[in-house]
């Protein structure tokens, strides 16, 4: 496979054999060493086999082998004669990340730290089963109004609603394209972390690097602030599943064949396609539910540590993204504004100044962009910039760089937590055991990435973020 | 080698071989569910049956794989021994013995679904191989 540098932080992969359009892969020199290390760049090239697939199928700085769609994979698929495949949001559906602001300093943090991580600790579910936040019986109404009817449920505040991507309401969800058996599987885990590279962070603001943007966003240097990454559960998994499963079979009838099974897709304009977009939407309303209900009870934990009232503790909503989502947005194709089906796999959208969609406060400083590193490691916040070249979309971490079994190999949990709190980072796990598996030496260098949507003209930076205090499943 | 852990950058593969195909279903479920937690057959104390019907061996495997998951996850349950039988060339029946999940300490990370990525599910001479990626 052909890769050649076409400007200094982007990578060109030809159209051929097959392919509609190039391939296009931002990166430093260091992180396509980390690209060509594994099949991720074969993924950008399986992509761009996708029917309607316009200007090319491109790659954020933390792209890495992920399964059809590469992880960071973004492709943006004419509405009019293109396909959705639900392998370009992923079994996810809507991961994302939430990050509230707080009225806290470091040293107010490193005088009640204990008792905040303990009911964290407490608070928080995670890892298998079920534990969850909130009942089971607001899944209808959240599978239609998303984080809106938690909301409605006394859950968080009435702004953070107007922080959120789409105000936490995905809209043309339709519960009846939820099966019975994904109610089941997420029904009960409604407020609830899950595992793996899911998490919530205590971080400091270490570094302000736009303070005109930072202060719109609400954050100021040795502000605390929590971050919370996790998505759609059981529900969400369990449709992407089922709609797999139908899909696979309707690509055959629809004529459409490709490199990888993963990437099944139907035309959007089809009765498959429109009931996909529908059933993610509505899996995509549990998870800006499921993010809305944690930062809630990461509130109240908070007040109970600081002895406080929640409303006292200043954890406003800075923002929330998804970064496993497809979207109808128009965007300019050679020079025509034209609509089109944006697919993010492990990447942000990220509207520039003045887009219509962004709350008024921020509009004149782009979307917040959030990208978590991983524990241990710092993680950023961006802005959406003008002329984005990728459908406005940028990266959503650090991205792994080492398998789980070769991170578990390399140091034992108990390691793990005894590294991240010698440098002064509580740890509480859902699982020891697993802490190796997301160990910072797993993951590329989250400053790099940052650094590399920034010369990429993806994103600007905002703030940089540093851990003191992680709860994992 | 029945069966082993294949490297992925992000998520989890996993090949086994076996004499039979219901031979292959059985160290595949195993393997999976090792990956989340490693259980002694020995402390089982539930059981399941889980029956589908797909249209080819690949389809078979993915889905009796995730049915297996979704079970487990609705269930509360962690399985660890199996027996599979195939009444009909497109209908796959395991019974699956485990032990309560809310109660063990993850051995690795939960597994989401079944991916068709890189799916490999064969027959030849020596037997049957199969290779399989998951979502973690």
């Amino acid at each position: 496979m052909e890769v050649k540098r076409v400007a200094p932080v982007v990578w060109e992969i030809p159209a051929a054999d097959g392919m509609r359009v190039p391939g296009r892969i931002f990166a430093s020199n260091r992180l396509m060493e980390a690209v060509r290390q594994d099949r991720a760049a074969l993924q950008v090239v399986n992509v761009a086999h996708l029917p309607g697939i316009v200007t090319a199928s491109f790659a954020m700085p933390d792209i890495h082998w992920g399964y059809g769609f590469p992880i960071g994979g973004v492709a943006a698929t004419r509405v009019s004669d293109g396909v959705v495949s639900p392998g370009g949001v992923g079994f996810d559906i809507c991961c994302g990340v939430r990050l509230l602001a707080s009225a806290f300093t470091e040293s107010d943090f490193q005088e009640r730290g204990d008792q905040v991580m303990a009911q964290l600790d407490r608070r928080i579910p995670r890892g298998l089963g079920k534990g969850a936040i909130a009942s089971k019986e607001l899944v209808g109404a959240v599978l239609v109004q998303g984080a809106k009817a938690v909301r409605a449920a006394g859950y968080g505040w009435d702004r953070d609603l107007e922080r959120c991507e789409e105000h936490g309401t995905s809209g043309g969800a339709d519960p009846a394209s939820i099966s019975e058996r994904a109610v089941a599987r997420g029904g009960g885990q409604l407020g609830s972390l899950g595992a793996g590279n899911h998490f919530l962070e205590v971080q400091v603001v270490d570094q302000i690097y736009d303070p005109a943007a930072a202060t719109a966003f609400g954050l100021s240097e040795d502000m605390v602030v929590v971050m919370i990454h996790c998505g759609s559960r059981g529900l969400g998994h369990q449709t992407c599943t089922d709609q797999l499963r139908l899909m696979g079979q309707a690509m055959h009838r629809h004529g459409i064949s490709v490199p990888d099974r993963q990437l099944a897709c139907v035309p959007i304009r089809s009765p498959e396609g429109e009931e996909y977009l529908s059933a993610m939407a509505a899996s995509a309303n549990f998870a800006w539910a499921n993010r809305h209900v944690l930062a809630h009870e990461a509130r109240q934990a908070f007040a109970a540590g600081f002895g406080m009232d929640p409303t006292a503790t200043g954890m406003d909503l800075v923002f929330d993204v998804a970064h496993n989502l497809a979207k109808i947005e128009t965007h300019d194709v050679e020079g025509v504004p034209t609509e089109v089906c944006v697919h993010r796999k492990g990447a942000t959208r990220a509207f520039g100044p003045g887009h219509p969609a962004l709350p008024e406060d921020l509009r004149a400083h782009g979307q917040p962009v959030l990208v978590p590193g991983s524990m241990g490691t710092a993680s950023w916040v961006l802005r959406g910039v003008a002329d984005n070249p990728a459908f406005a979309s940028a990266a959503h971490g650090a991205g792994r760089v080492m398998s789980r079994k070769k991170a578990k190999a390399h140091a034992s949990g108990q390691t793990v937590r005894h590294d991240l709190e010698s440098r002064g980072i509580a740890v509480r796990p859902g699982s020891v055991k697993l802490l190796s598996e997301e160990a910072p030496y797993a993951y590329k260098d989250v400053d790099e990435v940052a650094s590399v949507c920034a010369e990429a003209d993806l994103a600007a930076k905002v703030a940089r973020l540093r851990p003191i205090g992680v709860v994992k499943g | 080698m029945p069966r082993q852990v294949l490297s992925h950058t992000a998520d989890a593969g996993l090949e086994a071989t076996a004499t039979t195909f219901v031979g292959l279903v059985e160290e595949l479920a195993t393997g999976m569910f090792e990956l989340i937690a490693p259980v002694d057959p020995a402390g089982a104390d539930r059981a399941a049956t889980v029956e589908v019907a797909s249209p080819t061996v690949e389809d078979l495997v993915v889905d009796m794989l995730s049915e297996l998951l979704y079970r487990a996850e609705v269930d509360d349950t962690i399985f660890c021994d199996f027996a599979a039988q195939q009444p009909d060339s497109h209908t796959l029946k395991v019974v699956a013995r485990g032990c309560d999940s809310t109660s063990i300490e993850l051995g690795g990370t939960p597994i989401k679904a079944v991916t068709y990525h890189d799916l490999v599910v064969r027959q030849d001479e020596s037997g049957w191989y199969g290779r399989v990626y998951f979502d973690v």
